[in-house]
């Protein structure tokens, strides 16, 4: 398995994707449907194939307003790990 | 007011190439003469997305060997559900495989019966093996999830293993490794598919170790046993609370097993709106929430966790459908489970021979 890296251009898996808008933005994926809240849909909807790890903590920590990007990098970056183990993120 | 429900089983066809002795479907199974016509699912499908499906299941039964499935799957996704299709892979070509994911399905299912080919069709009834071979590799390539169901009992799970092994090779996202629940068919061979303790205890051992071996690559969920658990498994995530059933008919069930309890009227989707009889009608009522439980339930920590275990085992075994699930330890009518694995665990079972029809009662075609 490759690790995750500032280059690594993390993505939804084969088989899940998005449904409903505002407090009903739910991921749909073979054995489930979570509404997912705040942080882990930042994170997930910028998880599009395009942007690099890097810019997605780099857009996060604007979005948060956050001074010490490196918190950020290490939650998303061991959310990111978690999911690609349940086979909802490719990277 | 009951929640939504998040997931629709859609029961499209009894009709099935194979004949699985294991089979969940009923006893008594829906003529292919009484089936809901295309029109009539597509109704179902907008009226399960109006009420908050998120999930459509479609199964059987063999759901290719309904004529319309493309177009049943069309119109699920069109109304927003997430499509599956749970499929032993007979009947399925290139250009039916490329037209379903054209029409939107997210995610196939398919079931293995062994990874031995001669066990395999013998606990199909049918050579159905080697052709599940060849279209696996098809669906792997057709670029949608990709899930292998193992489905596990005595004659077989001495080679989980070597099925797991299968299951790698043919590189799904998913495998599900599902020990036998007794309903239906399968209940009717509860005898004779029945593990051991022994074979129980292994076959978690084998269960932990591959999900550390394929973790990231493969995920194992995997289904225990409940005649074997301590406490009842939440059935169905509770009466009439996450999903919910339609039978080929299009009578509307809370599970896959409901119709052997007698004294209940299920509602059909012919005559009643979908919300109507999840919301309203009295069958799905009659288990929902907690006031209809019994004790030791009523006074259980556990209740909000398996809302009493399974409403259709408490008829099967204990002859009320009203009474705690009998593989609870805490259950008044446990014994009756006790007995069960007694039989198999304590006296020699009956002897299989692969191969052997007269073994077991083979799922038939519905008439």
């Amino acid at each position: 398995m490759p690790e995750l890296e500032d280059s690594s251009q993390p993505r939804l898996a084969t088989g899940c994707r998005w449904t409903g808008e505002g407090a009903n933005r739910t991921l749909l994926y073979p054995e489930g449907a979570p509404r997912l809240p705040g942080t882990a849909r930042a994170i997930l909807e910028r998880c599009d194939g395009q942007r690099s790890f890097a810019q997605i903590v780099q857009e996060l920590a604007t979005a948060y307003n956050a001074s010490d990007p490196t918190q950020i990098r290490q939650d998303a970056s061991a959310f990111l790990e978690r999911l690609r183990q349940k086979r909802l993120i490719d990277f | 007011m009951p929640e939504s429900p998040l997931a629709l089983i859609a029961e499209v066809t009894h009709r099935c190439p194979l004949h699985c002795v294991y089979c969940s479907n009923p006893l008594q199974m829906v003529s292919p003469l009484s089936e809901l016509t295309t029109e009539q699912w597509q109704r179902v499908f907008e009226q399960s997305a109006k009420l908050g499906v998120l999930h459509a299941h479609l199964t059987g039964g063999e759901p290719l060997a309904r004529e319309d499935i493309t177009q049943l799957v069309s119109s699920a996704r069109k109304h927003g559900l997430y499509t599956n299709l749970i499929t032993s892979g007979i009947g399925l070509s290139e250009a039916r495989l490329e037209a379903l994911v054209k029409a939107g399905l997210d995610h196939i299912q398919l079931s293995f019966q062994d990874s031995r080919e001669a066990s395999a069709n013998w606990i199909a009834g049918t050579r159905a093996h080697a052709l599940k071979l060849q279209i696996a590799p098809m669906i792997r390539r057709a670029g949608i999830a990709f899930t292998v169901n193992m489905v596990v009992h005595r004659q077989n799970v001495d080679h989980l293993e070597e099925m797991i092994e299968l299951a790698e090779s043919l590189q799904p996202e998913r495998l599900e490794i599902a020990h036998t629940q007794y309903y239906g068919w399968a209940y009717k061979n509860v005898e004779q598919l029945l593990p051991t303790r022994e074979q129980v205890r292994e076959s978690l051992q084998k269960i932990a170790s591959a999900q550390k071996r394929l973790e990231g690559k493969i995920r194992i969920d995997a289904v225990v046993p409940d005649y074997y658990a301590r406490y009842p498994k939440a059935c169905m995530g509770g009466w009439g609370r996450r999903q919910v059933l339609i039978d080929p008919s299009g009578t509307v069930l809370p599970c896959h097993a409901a119709s052997v309890i007698p004294g209940l009227h299920f509602e059909n989707v012919r005559e009643r709106d979908l919300e109507w009889i999840w919301r309203e009608s009295e069958s799905f009522q009659k288990f929902r929430g907690e006031s209809w439980m019994p004790e030791p339930c009523q006074s259980c920590d556990r209740r909000t966790e398996d809302f009493g275990g399974c409403r259709c085992q408490a008829f099967m075994i204990a002859g009320d459908a009203a009474t705690t699930d009998p593989v609870c330890s805490l259950a008044p009518t446990h014994g009756l489970i006790e007995q069960k694995l007694a039989q198999i665990n304590d006296s020699a079972p009956p002897l299989a021979i692969v191969g052997q029809e007269q073994f077991w009662t083979y799922r038939p075609q519905p008439k």
